[in-house]
């Protein structure tokens, strides 16, 4: 095959984005011929597993428009295409009759290009590039949902636009430091700038994988945007990039070691992650928004193996981010089902759709249970490789881990069991299953799951270790572990039913956390979004912005009246000055010949 | 070849007042036009080397005339505005007898100006700029009314001051070089640099050459005389005539004949910043258009002595272009206030408004004209004022950059605060019947108009060509 067939990745969905646009009616069927073409010439360059380069002139400079492709790009790029083509799917039956489908579709097709772009670039401006038009077409997915939404979509420009802008100064400092801007070339050295550096690519690397404290966007777009952008973007693509270019730039670039403080900064930033998102998760009252803060603190399990710098730790930081694509997009996909069918995410409206949406609530149970880490399910895994290397690194970042699976296991419990089982609402009573096109993806997606689950060494194998250069042999995961996560899962489910004895509903089965002495607190204030970075970047910059307005109207009363007054002042007194007196101007003359006079000789005597 | 520019002019005055009946103001006009205009296309086209050749008048003539790149600016700048402020009166003034008279009047300023510009003796100089001065001042006085009459007078006082100045100093230089002529003046300067009566001489002279140039704190005449003039007078007066006789004469004395002698230098540069703060700011609360025009004279005139005083090539090629541009740009505002002034009766600003509707030509011209007077690209203006900027930068001196760069901002002040009164705005009742002025005075607004335009968007072209031979000169 030809190496311009990489460009095609990213011509076909721009050109199908600008038709879409152009011919509203046909949007949907050019939105699946699109994203059916890209999953085809995905599928056949994985399965050939070669290495193309593709390079053509561009700005010069070193700036150079390369595109390569190998194992781990093309791994990327299957994925990515994919999800496109499933969300397209799934969407054609949720945004049907939605007055801005068009525009949904197009940004959606503009966004997979873009991500396709920046993971076959080889060169750093070129994948700034497609990142930041990744980051337009976020805000354009978030927008179109409202003029709430626009708010949203504003606090996710300013986030990401912050921390793309450190991505970007790193990618100078590494240019500085290195020469050259092209990816699989750079080798940088871990000193004072190179560590820098690696700050600040992962900044930018983690911010789009949606880590903290980069994270406070999602739960907001989560209630205001269309669901399958919730599904495809901040649930799959966005945790494909960013753990995708974190992988990238901790093994190729500055190749970390267990014994750098960096590496203990990664597994600390995860280990966080993990624990704070998924506390808030627990006490959420909303199917969506509960599902994103998962989404938050899945990417610290990602983070925490990368971090550990161990193979195994790395392997499962990246299975993990393949699974949890697989089973995030299809939790949020069943939120959409739900939505779409009873007309509202709100966990105290719902209940008992099991019979309702058998096929729904299958494909939940299915999810929810690859996420908790219940095995033969594929999330079990890959979690218990990442606690290997967190178990060998240090207990603490296991004991972290572990009790971010005892919360995330809690929370499932909850959620399924408000959303699905207990007593039928009323207004529920005629509810049916979702359509066929929903359905699809769904299944699809959720018998991946199983498959991964069961056939999680050959899913390693011909996916993830041809990414590392060394070698690296899977072993059984260690009893110990699996057993002490068997332990709290079992804890996990006594807590529930405990809890729901306690409070009487499987909604309120985790209110005993929620209003606990000093937790409950905590969370008042983090449900007000007093933690929130952004709002806290927002009482500031509202200070700074009052002072500069303050010295703004000062400079403004020195141009505006200071000046011109004096200006005029000065001109009145000129005006009163040349009164039309010969004498006085005949004076003004000869005075003025007198100094010059003096000046001259003044200047002949030095 | 170079005596023509003295001779047609002259022969012309002959025989228009030979004693003979007809239509003597049309063929007047046409005369003066064809002389004015002939010269500064002929100019265009011959370098300085071409007019070295001797002809057949000279012989009868014992005049040192010499042209270089410098007086072939000056003698274009002189064709381009005579022709507007002739065409400008033949609008504005309608009696036979009157524009006859002007027209003489004229002829005999060209011949002072010509003469000026040509002469390599400081004596002839000092007569040709008398012929020039002396023309002048009936000019102003041309209607006879009591404003014109004071202008004028004022005008005479001061520059006899200047006179009596300028005549003591050749006198004094006369005793060192036993001869008037540039080169033997320039000699006994040299050889007698520290002498205190040179130092006098060359005092006394740049003063009275700043007196007629109107420089501050010399330039009690100039507002009045310039208000005071007919509008045809003004455009000549304000376009060329006061720089020919103050700003080229002492560029060409400061640079050829007395060499960048002790202060003198610093002088210019104080003279000029100060020059053009004044004005500017004088400028800035007047109401009457000519007025505001008047000031602004003496504030670009100062631009032209910054650039002069900085002594380097940049400085000196940047002043003579600005010295060009002036001629240019104030003679079109001037024109343009003739045009205001011959349909409103008026020049008083606050009393007028929304004329641009009525007067398309005039708003458009005059809106240029501002942009070249303020250093707007792509007006020529703004070029002229970049060099002189840089000049000065390069020289160090940063903070006489600085002022030039922002009093541009004034400048665009006022000017802008004549458009909006004049032009934009609502029309008030008692002149809603008003048209545009006459075509004498729309061509040549319109002619100036695209000069400016041309020379700014062509200046790269016009650099090499024209301005770099002109700072080489000076090396």
């Amino acid at each position: 095959m030809n190496a311009n067939i990489l460009l095609m990745l990213v011509i076909i969905p721009l050109v199908a984005a600008i038709l879409i646009l152009a011919i509203r009616r046909l949007s949907e069927i050019i939105a699946l011929l699109a994203t059916g073409s890209m999953l085809i010439i995905a599928i056949a360059l994985f399965r050939q597993n070669l290495t193309y380069s593709l390079s053509l002139p561009w700005a010069g400079f070193g700036i150079e428009f390369i595109f390569r492709l190998y194992h781990f790009s093309a791994f990327i790029l299957l994925a990515i295409t994919a999800f496109a083509f499933l969300i397209v799917l799934y969407s054609c039956s949720f945004m049907h009759g939605k007055n801005y489908v068009n525009q949904f579709y197009s940004y959606l097709l503009i966004s997979a290009a873009m991500a396709n772009g920046a993971v076959l670039a080889d060169n750093f401006v070129l994948l700034l590039f497609f990142w930041e038009g990744l980051l337009v077409t976020l805000f354009g997915l978030i927008a179109i949902g409202g003029k709430e939404a626009f708010r949203t979509a504003t606090k996710m420009f300013i986030i990401v636009g912050v921390s793309d802008l450190c991505l970007m100064i790193g990618i100078g400092l590494v240019w500085y430091l290195t020469g050259t801007l092209t990816i699989s070339k750079i080798t940088v050295p871990l000193n004072t700038l190179g560590c820098t550096a690696f700050i600040l690519l992962m900044i930018g690397a983690i911010s789009k994988g949606g880590s903290m404290p980069f994270h406070s966007w999602i739960p907001d777009a989560a209630v205001d945007a269309p669901l399958p952008f919730m599904a495809f973007l901040p649930a799959s693509l966005e945790k494909l990039l960013g753990i995708y270019l974190l992988a990238r730039i901790t093994l190729d670039m500055f190749k970390l070691t267990t014994g750098s403080w960096l590496s203990i900064l990664l597994m600390t930033i995860g280990a966080i992650t993990i624990l704070l998102a998924v506390m808030m998760a627990l006490i959420q009252k909303d199917y969506k928004k509960l599902l994103s803060y998962h989404a938050i603190s899945q990417v610290g399990y990602m983070i925490l193996g990368i971090g550990t710098c161990l193979p195994i730790g790395i392997i499962g930081g990246l299975f993990h981010m393949i699974n949890n694509a697989l089973y995030k997009s299809c939790l949020f996909l069943t939120a959409g089902s739900v939505e779409k069918q009873t007309g509202t995410t709100d966990l105290n409206k719902l209940g008992g759709l099991w019979s309702k949406m058998p096929v729904t609530a299958v494909c939940f149970l299915i999810t929810a249970a690859s996420i908790s880490g219940v095995p033969p399910f594929n999330g079990f895994f890959s979690k218990e490789m990442i606690y290997d290397a967190a178990m060998e690194r240090h207990p603490i970042f296991y004991i972290a881990a572990l009790l971010g699976s005892f919360l995330t296991a809690a929370s499932f419990l909850k959620l399924g069991h408000a959303a699905f089982f207990g007593k039928r609402n009323q207004e529920n009573e005629n509810t049916k299953e979702a359509s066929l096109p929903m359905l699809i993806p769904m299944v699809i997606i959720a018998a991946i799951c199983v498959l991964f689950g069961l056939y999680h060494r050959s899913a390693v194998g011909t996916f993830l270790t041809p990414i590392l250069t060394e070698q690296f042999v899977e072993h059984d995961a260690s009893v110990l572990l699996v057993t002490l996560t068997a332990i709290v899962l079992i804890l996990a489910v006594i807590h529930h039913i405990i809890g729901t004895e306690i409070h009487g509903g499987g909604v309120k089965a985790a209110d005993h956390i929620h209003h606990a002495p000093v937790l409950g607190g905590i969370y008042d204030k983090a449900e007000k979004r007093l933690f929130d970075p952004y709002e806290i970047g927002l009482k500031i910059v509202n200070v700074i912005s009052k002072i500069l307005s303050f010295m703004d109207k000062a400079v403004d009363w020195i141009y505006n009246s200071m000046t011109v007054n004096s200006a005029y002042a000065a001109s009145d007194t000129i005006k009163n000055l040349n009164t039309g007196n010969y004498s006085l101007y005949i004076i003004w003359s000869l005075a003025g010949g007198v100094i010059v006079l003096i000046m001259m000789l003044k200047g002949f005597g030095s | 070849m170079l005596s023509l520019f003295l001779l047609l002019p002259l022969l012309g005055i002959i025989a228009l007042n030979l004693p003979y009946k007809g239509k003597k103001d049309t063929v007047a006009l046409l005369y003066v036009l064809l002389l004015s205009v002939g010269q500064a296309i002929v100019v265009l086209f011959h370098p300085a080397n071409f007019w070295h050749m001797p002809d057949f008048w000279g012989r009868f003539f014992h005049l040192a005339l010499y042209a270089d790149n410098l007086t072939l600016v000056l003698i274009l700048s002189i064709g381009i505005v005579m022709s507007a402020a002739v065409l400008v009166a033949w609008q504005t003034i309608s009696e036979s007898k009157s524009r006859l008279n002007f027209i003489n009047l004229a002829l005999v300023a060209l011949i002072g100006m010509n003469g000026t510009v040509l002469l390599t003796d400081i004596f002839s100089l000092y007569v040709f700029l008398e012929v020039t001065a002396i023309s002048s001042f009936i000019l102003i006085a041309f209607q006879r009314d009591l404003n014109a009459l004071e202008g004028a007078f004022k005008y005479i006082v001061l520059s006899a001051l200047a006179t009596i100045m300028m005549l003591s100093a050749i006198a004094a230089l006369l005793l060192f070089s036993g001869d008037t002529s540039f080169a033997s003046v320039s000699q006994a300067v040299k050889n007698n640099c520290c002498n205190p009566i040179i130092i006098f001489a060359i005092t006394l002279f740049v003063c009275g050459l700043f007196i007629k140039g109107g420089l501050v704190p010399f330039h009690g005449w100039l507002p009045a005389a310039y208000s005071a003039a007919p509008a045809a007078v003004s455009v000549l007066l304000a376009g060329i005539v006061t720089k020919v006789a103050g700003i080229y004469v002492l560029i060409r004395l400061v640079r050829d004949v007395f060499g960048p002698v002790g202060a003198i230098n610093d002088i210019l540069m104080i003279v000029g910043i100060i020059s053009i703060i004044i004005g500017a700011l004088a400028a800035l609360k007047q109401d009457d258009f000519k007025k505001i025009l008047a000031y602004s004279s003496i504030s670009q005139v100062g631009y032209i002595i910054l650039g002069l005083g900085c002594g380097s090539p940049l400085g000196i090629a940047g002043a003579i272009f600005h010295l060009f541009n002036h001629s240019i740009f104030k003679s079109l505002l001037f024109v343009n206030s003739a045009a205001v002034e011959k349909q409103t009766g008026s020049t008083d600003i606050n009393k007028m408004g929304g004329l641009g509707a009525k007067m398309p030509f005039s708003n458009a011209s005059c809106l240029i004209a501002t942009f070249s007077t303020a250093g707007i690209p792509p007006a020529a203006g703004f070029w002229s004022k970049l060099m002189i900027i840089i000049a000065l930068w390069q020289n160090g001196y940063h903070a006489y950059a600085a002022v030039a760069i922002l009093v541009s901002v004034i400048t665009l002040a006022y000017l802008l605060a004549i458009q909006r009164k004049v032009f934009f705005g609502i029309l008030p009742d008692e002149l809603k019947n008003i048209k545009e002025a006459g075509i004498w005075i729309v061509l040549p607004a319109a002619t100036l108009a695209i000069i400016i335009i041309g020379v700014g968007v062509f200046f790269p072209f016009l650099f090499n060509s024209f301005l770099v031979p002109v700072s080489n000169f000076f090396k």
